[in-house]
């Protein structure tokens, strides 16, 4: 029978004791004993220090009881490291990814703090883990220990609590995804789920609310709640002491008593020194918590779950239909009952784990199967080149938003970071203005020509043959469009020789261009075209055709006189688009249009 | 536990105790303080001034009337914190024009304390609303608690555009010093 001792807090000293005996100081120091004792007489704080300090640890101190000193550490550090981003970060869609980012690159220690924070929950996670298996090897959660375990047990729900809502605020396409699988899981839950997943995103959608809600959950309520908890279950630890190693009579644990100060308690400082440095480490090594680039709503992100939910997305995949998400919400619930029932299926107060096999190797094994299954979906996704191909993607992105992000990032959000690319601007213009009606892909534009090799001699031979033709202004379909050029190959390649000399072209033969200009009265081409790049006519004015500035003219206003006249199809962009989004857009063209395809 | 207290040990431990205590709390406290600190890094202070040119306002010269000022707003791009803002205001400017036809621009922030300045037409002074400040068309202090005139700001103007460089200035204070 190795029932543990339940000690007791020792009896209070009076509280004027401290005052009145004398005390062995140095010299210089009577003044600060003097206020010691003054505070002590009016508040009576020493009887609480000795409190924590006096506690016996029956058998003396040990290496094993580390644990909860560490998880308390690690929780104070989190924080501090919170409090610390917080004076930073702006739960906002406009502002969430953007604060988030210059945090991560810009801040002094900002990657630093924001990495501590974020791998520290992970190592409270870890260590919550290793804290549980150490109370199921000693059975401490045994009578009359149950509500120590049970309010355990209650913390490390919070702790996926405070994982679930903190993997959001970054706002990034990486927690974006996985917020949006999370609320439609709890919208699957029976009866309340609809109702709690428009309570917690806030509405119909993620946005705004969703922050806000989740910011709120993660920085007021769930601390608040988990310093609740924390004090209960450090209450209730303290009134039934510590759990000694089995098999230890009493009487000669009751001998090895050590107080808590100093020896349980440097042990307990030396684990949580090295758990910081050893955090500390992968954060430098990783340089701090990824952040993936800002959320896109219409985006593919391949979502994945933080690593300690990876086996509950696992088991998701051998349920089809209804019960996929049933699985999602009953698994949690069955694995937390059955954590929780525990003093009470293994009630024998032997706590010997010779004697408890059952117990212990269903707890081996139930540790293996989370093991495994966290395992196979990394495995899977190591193996998976399309998976690996969208995440190099994705960290492309991250990179680029990233570096854009220093310049400042628009209040319409996180997305708007990548107008801060002129390349990347020019090309959502061209998407917006542009694409409707032209192509670069040579099969030929919608309503307008396409203008893969707009330049080339190629395009304009084409053109001068089959001005209606697909690729040309087939889909313009304009009324007394420009007829065919008839005549023989040597005369086309003089007339295309004169408009591709326009484009400015250094390989232009200036000979065959003349020869061409010869040709354009007999032709009937200068009936509708002129060269002098000022009159107008039926038919553009060829002068310049192709360089930058026509391009800037057409976009501007193809139909000034000069350029489509009447003829014009193309809306009017000179008040549109500012004049460098128009230059920007000319010059996207001519680049376009002279790539190379890649394969 | 009285054998305890004699345990040469536990000088020792509470050395431990004290010096990994110190380590962590050096440790974590270095990179925290500076992370909170990182506002007053010098290197910001000169990059929000960079840059500062004069600021086209909504007025021009033949739209002043003589001893009659006039508030315009000075409009702007900025940089604020993560946020690049497009058109905001970063503040406002009286405009008084002379007999000469001089264009003069004062801050209408009260050099005391940061009040916004108002025009009182019937006295014909600028006014401060919360210490009562009183300050002439020329800027100079008329009365109150403010230490110097109004802030004057460059204008740069010509017939079509008034320009104002758009400054702040430290508050209370005798001399007028740039922030």
């Amino acid at each position: 029978m190795t029932e543990p001792p339940t000690p007791r807090a020792q009896p209070r000293r009076p509280s004027s004791s401290r005052s009145t005996v004398p005390q062995k100081t140095k010299p210089g120091a009577t003044a600060l004993t003097r206020l010691g004792a003054w505070m002590d007489d009016r508040t009576g704080y020493s009887a609480v220090v000795k409190l924590i300090t006096d506690e016996p640890i029956p058998g003396g101190a040990r290496w094993w009881y580390v644990f909860g000193s560490v998880l308390t550490f690690l929780l104070v550090l989190e924080f501090i490291t919170g409090i610390l981003l917080a004076a930073y970060y702006d739960p906002s869609v406009s502002g969430a990814w953007a604060s988030t980012a210059f945090i991560q690159d810009t801040l002094t220690f900002g990657w630093f703090i924001r990495g501590l924070h974020s791998f520290g929950s992970s190592a409270l996670i870890v260590l919550a883990a290793v804290h549980a298996a150490q109370v199921v090897i000693f059975g401490a959660y045994k009578a009359p220990r149950e509500m120590g375990w049970l309010s355990g047990l209650g913390f490390m729900g919070l702790l996926l609590l405070f994982a679930l809502s903190g993997y959001g605020l970054p706002w990034d396409e990486k927690g974006y995804a996985a917020k949006q699988v999370d609320f439609m899981i709890t919208g699957t839950a029976p009866i309340a789920g609809p109702w709690l997943q428009r309570l917690m995103q806030g509405g119909e959608t993620m946005g705004n609310y969703t922050l806000t809600h989740i910011n709120a959950a993660h920085t007021y309520i769930l601390p608040a709640l988990a310093v609740l908890i924390l004090v209960v279950h450090i209450v209730i630890v303290k009134r039934h002491g510590v759990t000694p190693r089995w098999g230890t009579d009493e009487v000669r644990l009751a001998r090895a008593t050590q107080p808590f100060w100093p020896y349980q308690a440097s042990r307990n400082a030396v684990a949580c020194g090295v758990t910081f440095v050893i955090l500390a480490l992968i954060v430098i090594k990783m340089h701090g918590a990824e952040l993936a680039g800002p959320a896109d709503p219409t985006g593919n992100y391949q979502a994945r779950p933080e690593w300690y939910m990876l086996p509950i997305y696992q088991v998701r995949k051998y349920f089809e239909g209804p019960l996929e998400m049933l699985i999602v919400v009953v698994s949690p619930a069955v694995i937390s009952l059955l954590l929780g029932s525990l003093p009470w299926l293994d009630r024998a107060p032997d706590r010997d784990p010779r004697h408890r096999k059952p117990i212990l190797v269903g707890a081996v094994i139930g540790a293996i199967m989370l093991c495994v299954l966290g395992y196979l979906p990394i495995r899977r996704d190591g193996k998976d080149a399309a998976f690996q191909q969208s995440r190099a993607e994705a960290e492309e992105r991250a990179q680029l938003a990233r570096t854009l992000a220093k310049k400042g990032v628009l209040p319409e959000g996180g997305l708007a970071v990548y107008r801060n690319d002129p390349a990347f601007h020019v090309r959502e213009l061209w998407g917006q203005h542009c694409a409707t009606c032209h192509s670069f892909t040579g099969a030929g534009g919608k309503d307008g020509p396409d203008f893969k090799g707009y330049n080339s001699r190629a395009w304009i031979a084409g053109f001068l043959r089959n001005p209606a033709g697909p690729g040309y202004m087939a889909g313009a379909k304009l009324e007394k469009g420009m007829k065919p050029v008839t005549g023989t190959d040597e005369e086309l390649a003089a007339l295309t020789e004169l408009v591709y000399a326009e484009t400015g072209a250094s390989d232009a033969d200036r000979a065959l261009a003349s020869k061409g200009q010869g040709l354009l009265s007999e032709k009937d081409c200068d009936s509708c075209h002129d060269f002098d790049g000022t009159s107008g006519n039926t038919g553009p004015n060829l002068k310049g055709r192709g360089t930058l500035a026509y391009l800037i003219d057409v976009i501007g206003d193809a139909g000034d006189d000069r350029l489509f006249g009447a003829k014009n199809k193309m809306p009017r962009f000179a008040n549109k688009l500012s004049p460098e989004e128009i230059g920007d857009l000319a010059r996207f063209v001519l680049a376009e249009s002279r790539r190379q395809p890649a394969h | 536990m009285a054998e305890d207290d004699a345990d040469p040990r536990r000088g020792f431990l509470k050395m431990v105790i004290g010096g990994t205590t110190a380590a962590v709390g050096v440790l974590a406290a270095v990179p925290g303080i500076g992370f909170l600190l990182h506002p007053l890094r010098a290197k910001l202070a000169a990059a929000a001034t960079a840059g500062n040119e004069p600021i086209r306002v909504a007025a021009v010269p033949a739209d002043l009337k003589v001893g009659k000022p006039t508030r315009v707003e000075v409009i702007s791009n900025v940089s604020d914190g993560w946020a690049r803002l497009e058109n905001v205001k970063l503040g406002a400017a009286w405009l008084i024009k002379s007999p000469e036809g001089r264009v003069r621009a004062f801050s209408t922030v009260c050099p005391h304390l940061g009040c916004g300045i108002d025009w009182d037409e019937k006295g014909g002074t600028f006014n401060c609303p919360c210490h009562q400040s009183g300050f002439g068309t020329e800027g100079q202090c008329l009365y109150g608690p403010s230490p110097r005139g109004l802030d004057e700001l460059e204008v740069v103007a010509s017939d079509s555009e008034i320009r104002v460089r758009y400054q702040r200035f430290k508050a209370a204070t005798k001399l007028k010093e740039p922030i």
